[in-house]
Parts: C-alpha cells; sequence; structure tokens
C-alpha cells in the first residue's frame, strides 16, 4: 500500500540526489584547471551514476508496490583524455612542453546543472503538493 | 432507503482519496527518477476492475458493500507508454507535474464532499444544535 509519507521520501531521495549532481559539477568547475590532484595526474572529471530503489522499505519487504526513490549508485571518474596545452613555462609540463588539464568541459557542467536545478525544483513543486494533501486530509477530523 | 451516513457514498469517497494517493505516489516516484538512466515511468490505472468495483456502490443504496477497503479498490500499476529518451528513460516531466495537480485536486474534492458529509452526520448527533 502506497502512502503520502512514502511518496515524501522518495521526492526527498530525489533533492538528496540532485543535490549531489550539483555538488559534483560545481567540483568540476572548480578543478577545470587542476594540473595535480592526490595521485599526481590532473583532476579527472566526475560522473554521477542514479539507480531507482523502493524509498518504503517495509512495503518492499513485504512484496508491495510503494514509491519509488532514487539513490546515487556511485561517482564515477570520466576516462576521456585529458585536454593539452602548449606551455613550456608550466612546472607540470611534459618534455614536449605540453601540459595536461583536466578532461572538464564547462559548458557541460553548466548543462548538468542546469537539468539537476530544474529537476530538484520539480521534486519540491511535488513535495509541495503531497504536503498540501497532508493538509487537506487532516482537516477531515476538524 | 437511505439513511444520512450512507456508506457507499463514504466508501467511494475513500476509493476515489485513495486512487488520488496512489497517482500521487507514482508521480512522485517517477519525478524522483527523472534522471535515472533507463527508468520506465509507472502509472496507475484501474479502469479495467472499475466497471465491477464502482457499479454497485454508488448505483444502488441498498446493496451491501464490501469493496469499501483500499485493497479491493482495483489499482494497478504499470508502465507507461511513451517515448524513451536516449538513455532509456521515459519519464515526461509536464505530464507527471499534470497528473500530481489533477490528483491533489481530485484528493481535495473528495475531502470537501466527505468532510460536508461527516458534518451533516455530526449535526445530527449534536441534535441540531
Amino acid at each position: 500500500m502506497s502512502t503520502l509519507a512514502g511518496a515524501i521520501r522518495a521526492s526527498a531521495t530525489a533533492l538528496d540526489a540532485e543535490r549531489t549532481r550539483i555538488e559534483v559539477a560545481v567540483s568540476n568547475m572548480a578543478n577545470a584547471e587542476s594540473t595535480r590532484s592526490t595521485d599526481g595526474q590532473p583532476y579527472r572529471r566526475r560522473d554521477v551514476m542514479l539507480a531507482a530503489q523502493p524509498a518504503q522499505t517495509f512495503e518492499a519487504a513485504l512484496g508491495q508496490t510503494g514509491a519509488v526513490g532514487v539513490r546515487v549508485a556511485g561517482i564515477v571518474q570520466d576516462q576521456t583524455a585529458f585536454r593539452r596545452r602548449y606551455e613550456p613555462s608550466h612546472p607540470d609540463a611534459d618534455a614536449e612542453g605540453y601540459v595536461s588539464l583536466p578532461n572538464v568541459d564547462a559548458e557541460q557542467e553548466m548543462v548538468d546543472m542546469l537539468g539537476a536545478t530544474r529537476a530538484y525544483q520539480a521534486n519540491l513543486a511535488a513535495i509541495g503538493m503531497i504536503k498540501e494533501m497532508v493538509a487537506k486530509s487532516l482537516e477531515l477530523g476538524k | 432507503m437511505s439513511d444520512i451516513s450512507e456508506s457507499s457514498v463514504i466508501s467511494a469517497l475513500r476509493r476515489q482519496m485513495t486512487i488520488s494517493v496512489a497517482k500521487q505516489v507514482a508521480a512522485a516516484g517517477n519525478l524522483a527518477n527523472i534522471d535515472t538512466p533507463g527508468y520506465k515511468a509507472k502509472e496507475v490505472t484501474f479502469a479495467d476492475t472499475l466497471k465491477g468495483k464502482l457499479a454497485p456502490a454508488v448505483t444502488n443504496s441498498t446493496f451491501p458493500t464490501k469493496g469499501g477497503n483500499a485493497a479491493n479498490t482495483g489499482i494497478e500499476i504499470k508502465e507507461a507508454a511513451g517515448p524513451e529518451r536516449r538513455d532509456g528513460n521515459t519519464v515526461q516531466l509536464d505530464k507527471e507535474l499534470l497528473t500530481m495537480g489533477k490528483a491533489s485536486g481530485d484528493f481535495a474534492a473528495a475531502q470537501t464532499a466527505l468532510a460536508a458529509k461527516f458534518r451533516l452526520v455530526r449535526y445530527a448527533i449534536n441534535e441540531s444544535k
């Protein structure tokens, strides 16, 4: 049996996931020029993987259908090639004078952030509508 | 003969509220997974079982109403047909928001009617005071 509380929980998991996407996009942007990360390599662009999961664990355990939430299945590194720029004076330049720069693409990050923001807003609107229904049902007792 | 707390009307209203909640839950789940690759949008259908379940409840008030509880509303959750995005996701933002708005409205309507029904009963209990 699906409940409104379960629906709110599903939307809340989505807020969490979308916030993670924004966080990751922001750190990608922030590190667009980081030529050294902890492993000594230039920063690699991160990507968020999302997966559906039941938001109502009790119902799911009983084999019933409840609200479906979302979770961050993992944050993976983008394995595309680094950008290269000719800059012989740079301390991280290789023998040929090229510097490897992170595989971050500002436009892509902006689009990702916009998408995540819109999804966040949509889920907030959803929570608002569910809250309205809960408030309305409580009025029955008046 | 119909009495003031006619249970067929109340159970029909309750069924409408249950269906609205189920729709809301399905749409909230779809919205939550708007960016999940391969996720297929779900939708609530009950039209197939509607005929058998709803008809005795509202048309004949003397008919014993058995199908009043939520388990008997015939709610089915199916995958919605619709175009697939490149990542295999079929959720449409506007459609889901529309479903949620409509479910919210339907719920409010049923609640208003149910509250009116309860008010009548309370009025009778309080001897019209």
